[in-house]
C-alpha cells in the first residue's frame, strides 16, 4: 500500500524533469537569437519575460477570487453543507493543511476544482452535480485529490510553466516579426538564407513545444494529485469509483472556457476535440486503471 | 584581511549554519509529533462529546439494549480518563469496539433509524471516526519521519544535544487482545 509514495515521488520528479526541459528550451531559443540577431536579438529577451511575469502572475496572485468569479463558484459556511464540511475537516486533518474555504457551483454537472497561490490562500469547490451524484466515500475521495493539488502548490507549478510557455510564444513572435522587416540584414550580412530558414522553423516550432510540455506537466500534477490523495485516504476505492461516475456522466460543466480548463478534476472540454498531446489530463481510464491497481496492491 | 581568514571565516559560517538547521529541523520535527498527538486528543474529545447525545437517542428507541449501551458508557469514562500515548491508544480502541456494537445494535431498529435526529447523529459520528483515524495516521507520519531522521546520519549525531529521541506509535490494538489470558491451575 506503500505504492502512493512511490507514484508521488516519479510524478515530482518528471514534473521537474519537464520543468526543466522548458527552460533549456528557452536558453536554447535565447542562443540562437542572440547567434542570429546579435545585440538586438538579446534585448527582445527581458521584455518578453517581463510581459509574461506580469501577464501570470497577477492572476496567479489572485488566482482564488479570479477562478471564483470565472466559474461562479460560492463560498459556503459549515452550515450551508455539514456534511460536505465534515469531509473536507477529515482531509484537512489528514493532510495537516490549514482548511481551505470551501466553495459550491451550481451545475448540474458532476466536477470540482482547487485553486489558491497558497494553502493559506486554498479554495476548493464543487458542483451541486457532484455532491448530488456521489457517496459519502467517493466525494472523500474528490476532496482529497483536491486538497493535493493545495498541497503539492499545483497553481504555482502551472503559474511557472505558463509564464515559461508565454515568454517563449512572445519571443519567438517579436523575433519573427524582426525577421520579416529584415532588421538583421544590416548587422549580419554574412548570413546564408539556409540558416535563415532554420531560424524561422526553431522560432515556429519552439512555442508549440512549450505548450505541449505545458500539457505533459498538467498532466503529471494531476497523475500525482491522485498519488497524494491516497496518501490522504488510504483508500484507492473512493477517488476510483468517484472518477468511474465522472467517465459515466456525459454533461460537461456548463461553461467552454479554456482560461479556466485545467483547474477541474475532469476535463471541462470536450476530449475528443482535444488532441492527447495537447491534453490538460490523463485520460480517466487510465487514472481508474492505475487506482485499481493501487487498490488491488499491484504496484 | 588576507584571503585565506576571508575564506576560513565563510567556511565556518557555512557550517555553523549547518550544525544550527540540524539541530533545529529535530526540534520542529518533535513538535510536529506532539501536535499530531493534540490533534488525536482533540477529535477524541470531539467524539466523546458526541455519545451522551447518541446514548439519549438510542435509549429512546431501544431502552433495553442495556449492555451495548452500558459498553459505550464505561469505555466513554475510560477514554476520558486516558493519558499518555498507550493508555489513550488502548482506550480509543475500546470505544471505537463498544460504538460499532452501538451501532450494529441499532439496525434493528427502524423507527430509530429513521429518526433525523439519529441520521445526523450518524453523519457526525462517521466524520469524528474518520477525523480520529486521519489524526492518528498523520501522526503516525509525523513519528516515521522523526524516527527515521533520529537513527540515521545527520541526524543520530544531534539527538543527543537537541534532546530528541525516537517517539512511539499510535497504535490501536484490538481490545480482546490486550487481555491478560485466563489461567486456570
Amino acid at each position: 500500500m506503500a505504492s502512493f509514495r512511490a507514484q508521488q515521488s516519479v510524478n515530482q520528479r518528471k514534473t521537474w524533469m519537464l520543468l526543466g526541459s522548458m527552460f533549456s528550451l528557452v536558453a536554447f531559443v535565447v542562443y540562437a537569437v542572440g547567434l542570429y540577431f546579435g545585440q538586438v536579438g538579446f534585448s527582445i529577451v527581458p521584455i518578453a519575460v517581463v510581459i509574461a511575469l506580469v501577464s501570470v502572475w497577477g492572476s496567479y496572485w489572485a488566482s482564488d477570487k479570479i477562478v471564483l468569479t470565472m466559474t461562479g463558484a460560492k463560498v459556503i459556511t459549515e452550515e450551508d453543507h455539514p456534511q460536505l464540511y465534515n469531509l473536507v475537516q477529515e482531509i484537512v486533518i489528514a493532510s495537516g493543511l490549514p482548511m481551505p474555504k470551501v466553495a459550491i457551483v451550481s451545475d448540474a454537472a458532476p466536477n470540482a476544482f482547487a485553486t489558491g497561490r497558497n494553502p493559506e490562500h486554498g479554495v476548493i469547490a464543487f458542483t451541486t452535480g457532484l455532491l448530488e451524484k456521489m457517496d459519502r466515500e467517493q466525494i472523500q475521495g474528490v476532496v482529497a485529490h483536491e486538497l493535493a493539488h493545495v498541497a503539492n502548490r499545483d497553481t504555482l507549478v502551472s503559474a511557472v510553466a505558463a509564464t515559461t510557455a508565454g515568454a517563449l510564444a512572445l519571443m519567438s513572435d517579436l523575433l519573427i516579426r524582426m525577421m520579416w522587416f529584415g532588421g538583421n540584414r544590416q548587422r549580419n550580412s554574412g548570413s546564408n538564407p539556409l540558416a535563415l530558414v532554420a531560424a524561422l522553423v526553431a522560432l515556429i516550432l519552439a512555442p508549440i513545444a512549450a505548450t505541449l510540455l505545458r500539457s505533459a506537466i498538467s498532466r503529471r500534477r494531476e497523475a500525482l494529485a491522485d498519488a497524494t490523495a491516497i496518501a490522504y485516504t488510504r483508500n484507492p476505492a473512493g477517488l476510483r469509483r468517484a472518477l468511474e461516475t465522472l467517465a459515466e456522466d456525459s454533461t460537461v460543466v456548463n461553461q467552454k472556457s479554456t482560461a479556466v480548463a485545467h483547474v477541474w478534476i475532469e476535463s471541462p472540454l470536450d476530449a475528443r476535440s482535444t488532441a492527447k498531446l495537447f491534453a490538460t489530463h490523463p485520460p480517466i481510464e487510465e487514472r481508474i486503471a492505475l487506482l485499481r491497481k493501487m487498490e488491488n496492491g499491484q504496484l | 584581511m588576507s584571503t585565506s581568514t576571508v575564506i576560513a571565516i565563510v567556511i565556518a559560517v557555512v557550517i555553523l549554519g549547518w550544525l544550527i538547521a540540524q539541530y533545529n529541523k529535530l526540534l520542529r520535527m518533535n513538535v510536529a509529533v506532539d501536535e499530531g498527538f493534540a490533534q488525536i486528543e482533540v477529535q477524541l474529545q470531539r467524539r466523546a462529546d458526541l455519545i451522551p447525545n447518541l446514548v439519549e437517542t438510542v435509549k429512546g428507541y431501544a431502552a433495553h439494549e442495556k449492555e451495548a449501551l452500558e459498553n459505550v458508557v464505561q469505555a466513554r469514562a475510560r477514554a476520558t480518563a486516558a493519558q499518555g500515548v498507550q493508555d489513550v491508544s488502548a482506550a480509543d480502541g475500546m470505544l471505537t469496539q463498544a460504538l460499532r456494537g452501538l451501532l450494529a445494535v441499532s439496525e434493528a431498529y427502524p423507527d430509530l433509524k429513521a429518526s433525523a435526529n439519529f441520521a445526523q447523529l450518524q453523519e457526525e459520528l462517521a466524520a469524528t471516526e474518520n477525523k480520529v483515524s486521519f489524526a492518528r495516521q498523520f501522526y503516525n507520519d509525523t513519528v516515521r519521519i522523526l524516527n527515521q531522521t533520529v537513527v540515521t546520519i545527520p541526524g543520530t549525531f544531534f539527538k543527543g544535544i537537541a534532546k530528541v529521541g525516537e517517539r512511539e506509535f499510535y497504535e490501536i490494538e484490538d481490545p480482546q487482545n490486550r487481555q491478560v489470558p485466563k489461567v486456570n491451575f
